[in-house]
C-alpha cells in the first residue's frame, strides 16, 4: 500500500467509521438472527455437552455433576478405536460411491434446460418425504427369502434356491447409497451448472479430447461442488445407524449406534458426550486438513 | 440425410447412455416407493410378507385419527420450520457474506456443527437445557430443534448463490433512489431466489423426515409421523401407514402435474 | 461497543421468546397443578407406553365413562421411558410404562410416586408372584422370552440354550436384541445366575455369545424372519410368536422349544406414575380400569400377550387360552430380570465388544 499524506488517512478513518455506522443496522438485521440462534441453540448446548463429558455417570446413566475423566479413559479402550475405524471406512466407501455415481447423474441433469433440471432435482428429493424407516423396510420386503426378487429368480430358473440378499454388507451399502445420493447430487449439480459452456467449447477448439477437457477443465472447476458433496455425504454417513440396524440385521455396530446407545439402552450420558466430542474433533480435523489442502473457502449446496 | 460424423455419433451414444443411466438411478431411488405402495394393499396385519390383496387399509386409515393427526402435525411443523429457517438463513447468508463483524468466524464455524455432530447429541443437550429451564415440551421445542439443523443447511445453500461481485447491484439500486427495504425485495431477493427455493425445499425435506430431534423433544400430546412410525417398528408397521404414504405420493405427483399444466397454460397464454 | 450492546439486548429478548415457543402449544390442564389439591376431577390423562399394546376401543370406553381425554404417546425403546422419567417425566406424563428390572433404582431415585392401592381395588386380581415393587407400580402385561423354531426346516431339536450355539444353526437364528436379554441366556447355558454381577462369569457369557452371534442372521424383526423363511429359529417374545403362528394359520409348523431344565426370562411391562404427575386421580382410575378382568380380557383378544392378571386370563376368550404360543410346559421355570447395579457397565462393555466384532 503506497504512503498517504496524514490528512487523507484521517479522512479515511472518518469515512470508515461512517460506513461502519451505516452498515451496523443492516448488518445486525441480517447476520443478527442467525448469530443469536446459533449461539443460543448450538454453542450453548455444545458447551454443555463438553461439560457433561467431564462429569460422572449416575445410577441411571444420567449425569452426576462431579468431575471425572472416566469417560475419556473409557474411550481409550480398543473397542472404540475399532468402531471408529470401521465407521470411517464405511463412510469413505459410501462417499466414494455416491460421488462416482452422482457426478455423471448431476452432469446429465446440468445439461438440461433449467426448468427441466429443477423438476428433475425435485424428483430426486420426493422419495425423502416418505419415511426413511419404511423405505429401508421396503428393501427387506423386496429382497427377503420369500420376496419378489427371489421368487422371480427361481421362476426364471436362474437359481434353484433363494439367495440370501438381506442382512448382507451389499444390501447395507445399497441402502446407504440410496439414502445419501441426493446429498451428493445437489451440490454437484449446482457446481456443474455454473460451468460456462463457452469454456468447454474453447477447450475443444484448442484441440483437447473430451477426456482431456473433463480432467483439466470440468473437474477442477467443479471442485467446490465436489468438496460440498464429500462433506454432506461423509459426515452424516459417519453418524447414521438406521441403515445398518435394519438392512444389516443390527449385527454390526458403528459409531452412530454406539453414541445413540449411550443415550438409549446402554445409558451412559457422559460417555455419549465424550464420544460426540471425539467425533466432532475427528471430523473437524478432517475438514480443516481438507480445506487447507484444497483451499476452499465456503461450502455450497445448491 | 448425410451419415452422422464420428463425433456426432459419439455425442449421440453419450446422450443415450446418459438417459439410460439417469433412468437407472431414478429406478433405484424409486423402487422402495413402489414396493411401499404395493404393500399398502397387503392382506396382513403387519407387513412381513405378501399375503394377498385387500383395500381394507385405506378404510382403516380414515379411522386412524392418530396417524392422520401426526401427519398434519409433521406438516405444520415442517412448514413453520421451513419459513423460519429460510428467513433467518437468507438474512444470515447475506449478512455473513457481505459484512465483517466480531465473532463472524465463530458463527461460521457454529453453522457447521449441526451438520457434523450426530443429531442425537444436539437433541439430548437441548432436552436437558429445556428441562432445566422448566419449559414444557411440545411444538415449540420440536420447532426449535428442527430449525437448529435446518438453518445451517439453508445458509450454506443460499451462500453459494450469492454473486461474488459485491454490492454493486444494491448500491446501484440505492443510488437510483430505492431505500434498503425496496432494494432487498426488488433486487437482492430475486437474484438469490433459486438458492432460497432450494433452501426451502431442503429444509422441508429435512424437517418432515426427522426422527431423532422429534422423538427427544416431543410433548405428551402429539407425535410427528416419523416418531409414530419409529415406535411401530418394534411390533411391526401396519399397512395403513403404507396407505397414507401412497396417498401422499399421489397428491404430490398430482400437484406437480397440476403446476406443470398451469405453467404450460400460462406460457401459451403469454405467447399469444 | 454498540454492536455488543445490541447483541446482548437481542439475546435477552430472545430467551423469553424461546420460553414462549416452548410452552406455546400446550393448553393448561383443567385439573390444576400438582401443588394444589384438585378440587375438580382431571379431564386429561397423558400416557407414555408401547405402540400397539392397548386396544383403541378400551381407551375410547374409558374416555366416555370418565368424561376425559387420553393422550397416548409411544416409546420406541425402554430407554426412552427411562429418559422421560429421569428428566422430569411428571411434567409431561401421568402414566409411564417401564419394566421390572428398573424399579429398584427408580424407587430409590424418587422418580416414581407411591400408589394409593385403595383407589385401585381391581389390582387384587393380579398374581402376587408377578408383582415386584408393589406400592409403586401396576403390572400390565408380561412377556416370556423363549425359543421358537420351525419343525420342518430346523435341522436339530432344541431342548436347551446350548443347542443354540450348535454349528448346524449357522445363520439360522433371528433374535431379539439387548444386553440384558442376551447375556442371561448365556449365563444360564453356562450354569450361572442369569443376573450375575461377577465379571468372570460375564466374560464367559461373552465367549458363549460370540458363538451365538455366528448363528444369528439378524437382531430384531425375529418373528418376521421366522415367517418369511429367512430364519428357522427365533428367540423372541411370546406375544410376537403368537402373532406369527396365527398368521401362518394352517401352514403353521412353528413350535415352542421344549426346554428340559433351562429357565426362560419373564419380563413385565408396568405402569408407574412419575413424581410430579398432574392427573394422579385419573391415572389411578385408569389403573383400576385396566385391571378389571372383563376389560383386560377384551384387550387380550386384540393383543394376545401373557398377562399377570389371573382373573382376566380366566375371563379371556377360548382362542386366547388355547394359544399355541403359550402352550408350553415350563411356565413355572422362569427367572426375572433383576437390577444389577454397577455391573451394568460390565454387561454393556462386553455387549459392545460383541457387536463391534473383529
Amino acid at each position: 500500500m503506497s504512503k498517504q499524506p496524514s490528512g487523507t488517512s484521517d479522512l479515511q478513518a472518518i469515512r470508515r467509521k461512517r460506513d461502519m455506522r451505516r452498515k451496523t443496522i443492516p448488518a445486525l438485521a441480517q447476520a443478527g438472527p442467525v448469530s443469536i440462534w446459533m449461539i443460543l441453540f448450538v454453542t450453548l448446548p455444545m458447551l454443555f455437552i463438553i461439560y457433561i463429558s467431564f462429569m460422572s455417570r449416575g445410577v441411571f446413566g444420567d449425569v452426576v455433576y462431579q468431575f471425572s475423566l472416566e469417560s475419556y479413559q473409557t474411550l481409550l479402550d480398543a473397542t472404540y478405536f475399532k468402531v471408529i475405524l470401521k465407521s470411517l471406512k464405511a463412510a469413505l466407501l459410501t462417499t466414494v460411491l455416491c460421488l462416482g455415481l452422482g457426478y455423471p447423474f448431476a452432469y446429465y441433469i446440468a445439461r438440461k434446460p433449467p426448468e427441466v433440471a429443477s423438476r428433475l432435482i425435485m424428483l430426486i428429493m420426493i422419495p425423502f418425504w416418505t419415511n426413511s424407516l419404511m423405505r429401508l423396510n421396503s428393501w427387506l420386503l423386496l429382497f427377503q427369502t420369500s420376496g419378489p426378487v427371489n421368487n422371480f429368480l427361481q421362476w426364471t430358473g436362474l437359481v434353484d434356491r433363494p439367495i440370501t440378499f438381506i442382512y448382507t454388507d451389499g444390501l447395507v451399502v445399497l441402502g446407504l447409497i440410496t439414502n445419501m445420493l441426493p446429498f451428493a447430487v445437489l451440490p454437484l449439480y449446482s457446481s456443474i451448472e455454473k460451468l460456462q459452456k463457452s469454456l468447454l467449447e474453447a477447450s475443444a477448439d484448442l484441440g483437447a479430447t473430451p477426456s482431456q477437457t473433463f480432467f483439466k477443465v470440468t473437474l477442477p472447476l467443479t471442485f467446490p461442488g465436489i468438496f460440498s458433496a464429500i462433506i454432506l455425504v461423509f459426515i452424516p454417513s459417519l453418524g447414521i445407524y438406521t441403515v445398518s440396524d435394519i438392512l444389516g440385521g443390527g449385527k454390526v455396530l458403528y459409531i452412530g449406534n454406539i453414541i445413540k446407545n449411550q443415550f438409549g439402552s446402554i445409558r451412559n450420558w457422559p460417555l455419549g458426550a465424550a464420544l460426540s466430542v471425539l467425533l466432532l474433533v475427528i471430523t473437524g480435523l478432517l475438514i480443516f486438513i481438507y480445506t487447507r489442502f484444497a483451499k476452499i473457502e465456503d461450502m455450497e449446496v445448491v | 440425410m448425410a451419415k452422422l460424423s464420428k463425433v456426432q455419433r459419439h455425442k449421440r451414444t453419450a446422450a443415450i447412455l446418459g438417459e439410460v443411466y439417469a433412468i437407472l438411478i431414478y429406478a433405484v431411488l424409486y423402487i422402495p416407493i413402489v414396493v411401499m405402495m404395493v404393500f399398502s394393499f397387503n392382506d396382513q396385519r403387519y407387513n412381513y410378507y405378501w399375503n394377498g390383496f385387500t383395500t381394507q387399509w385405506y378404510g382403516k386409515l380414515f379411522h386412524n385419527s392418530a396417524l392422520i393427526g401426526s401427519l398434519w402435525y409433521s406438516l405444520i411443523i415442517a412448514v413453520l420450520a421451513t419459513v423460519i429457517s429460510v428467513v433467518i438463513g437468507t438474512l444470515g447468508a447475506l449478512g455473513l457474506k457481505k459484512y465483517e463483524f466480531h465473532g463472524k468466524k465463530l458463527v461460521n464455524n457454529m453453522l457447521y456443527v449441526p451438520i457434523i455432530v450426530p443429531e442425537i447429541v444436539l437433541a439430548v443437550a437441548l432436552l436437558i437445557i429445556f428441562m432445566n429451564l422448566g419449559l414444557s415440551l411440545g411444538m415449540g421445542s420440536i420447532l426449535i430443534g428442527h430449525c437448529t439443523f435446518c438453518i445451517p443447511y439453508a445458509v450454506v445453500t443460499i451462500k453459494g448463490r450469492i454473486s461474488g461481485d459485491g454490492d454493486t447491484l444494491e448500491e446501484a439500486s440505492m443510488d437510483l433512489g430505492a431505500n434498503r427495504i425496496q432494494t432487498f425485495f426488488r433486487v437482492t431477493l430475486p437474484s438469490i431466489m433459486p438458492g432460497v427455493m432450494s433452501a426451502a425445499f431442503l429444509s422441508f425435506t429435512l424437517s418432515v423426515d426427522d426422527v431423532v430431534m422429534s422423538n427427544m423433544l416431543a410433548g405428551a400430546k402429539n407425535s410427528t409421523l416419523p416418531v409414530l412410525i419409529l415406535s411401530m417398528n418394534k411390533s411391526g408397521i401396519t399397512p395403513d401407514v403404507n396407505a397414507l404414504t401412497t396417498i401422499m405420493i399421489l397428491v404430490i405427483v398430482a400437484g406437480m402435474l397440476l403446476s406443470n399444466g398451469v405453467k404450460a397454460l400460462v406460457k401459451r397464454r403469454s405467447a399469444v | 461497543m454498540k454492536r455488543f450492546l445490541a447483541l446482548t439486548l437481542s439475546l435477552a429478548l430472545a430467551l423469553p421468546l424461546a420460553a414462549c415457543g416452548g410452552s406455546g402449544n400446550d393448553s393448561t390442564p383443567a385439573g390444576g397443578n400438582a401443588t394444589d389439591v384438585p378440587a375438580e376431577a382431571s379431564t386429561e390423562l397423558n400416557i407414555y407406553m408401547w405402540q400397539q399394546y392397548i386396544s383403541d376401543a378400551l381407551i375410547a370406553d374409558f374416555e366416555s365413562q370418565n368424561n376425559c381425554k387420553i393422550n397416548l404417546s409411544y416409546m420406541s425403546d425402554n430407554a426412552d421411558a427411562i429418559t422421560k422419567l429421569t428428566a422430569g417425566g411428571g411434567q409431561e406424563y401421568d402414566l409411564i410404562m417401564t419394566c421390572d428390572a428398573y424399579m429398584d433404582s427408580l424407587v430409590a431415585g424418587g422418580y416414581v410416586q407411591k400408589l394409593n392401592l385403595d383407589n385401585i381395588p381391581n389390582s387384587s386380581n393380579i398374581n402376587e408372584a408377578y408383582w415386584t415393587a408393589k406400592d409403586y407400580c401396576v403390572p400390565y402385561l408380561m412377556n416370556y422370552i423363549y425359543v421358537v423354531y420351525n419343525t420342518e426346516t430346523c435341522p436339530i431339536e432344541i431342548t436347551c440354550y446350548n443347542d443354540l450355539i450348535d454349528p448346524a444353526l449357522k445363520g439360522q437364528i433371528s433374535t431379539i436384541d439387548g444386553a440384558r436379554n442376551l447375556f442371561p441366556i448365556a449365563l444360564v447355558a453356562l450354569g450361572y445366575d442369569p443376573n450375575s454381577t461377577n465379571e468372570q462369569e460375564i466374560a464367559a457369557a461373552y465367549e458363549w455369545l460370540t458363538k451365538y452371534n455366528d448363528n444369528v442372521v439378524a437382531y430384531g424383526a425375529a418373528e418376521q424372519n421366522l415367517t418369511n423363511g429367512t430364519a428357522c429359529v427365533a428367540l423372541t417374545y411370546d406375544g410376537n410368536a403368537s402373532w406369527a403362528m396365527s398368521e401362518l394359520g394352517d401352514k403353521n409348523t412353528l413350535k415352542v422349544a421344549d426346554f428340559e431344565s433351562d429357565p426362560v426370562q419373564l419380563g413385565f411391562d408396568l405402569y408407574v406414575i412419575p413424581t410430579g404427575a398432574k392427573h394422579v386421580d385419573l391415572a389411578e382410575k385408569f389403573l383400576n380400569y385396566i385391571t378389571d378382568p372383563q376389560v383386560m380380557a377384551k384387550n387380550l383378544e386384540e393383543f394376545p400377550y401373557s398377562c399377570p392378571n389371573d382373573d382376566a386370563v380366566a375371563a379371556a376368550s377360548e382362542s386366547y387360552r388355547n394359544d399355541p404360543a403359550r402352550d408350553f410346559s415350563y411356565k413355572e421355570n422362569v427367572f426375572f430380570q433383576k437390577d444389577v447395579g454397577d455391573a451394568l457397565t460390565i454387561y454393556n462393555d462386553y455387549y459392545q465388544k460383541l457387536k463391534v466384532g473383529e
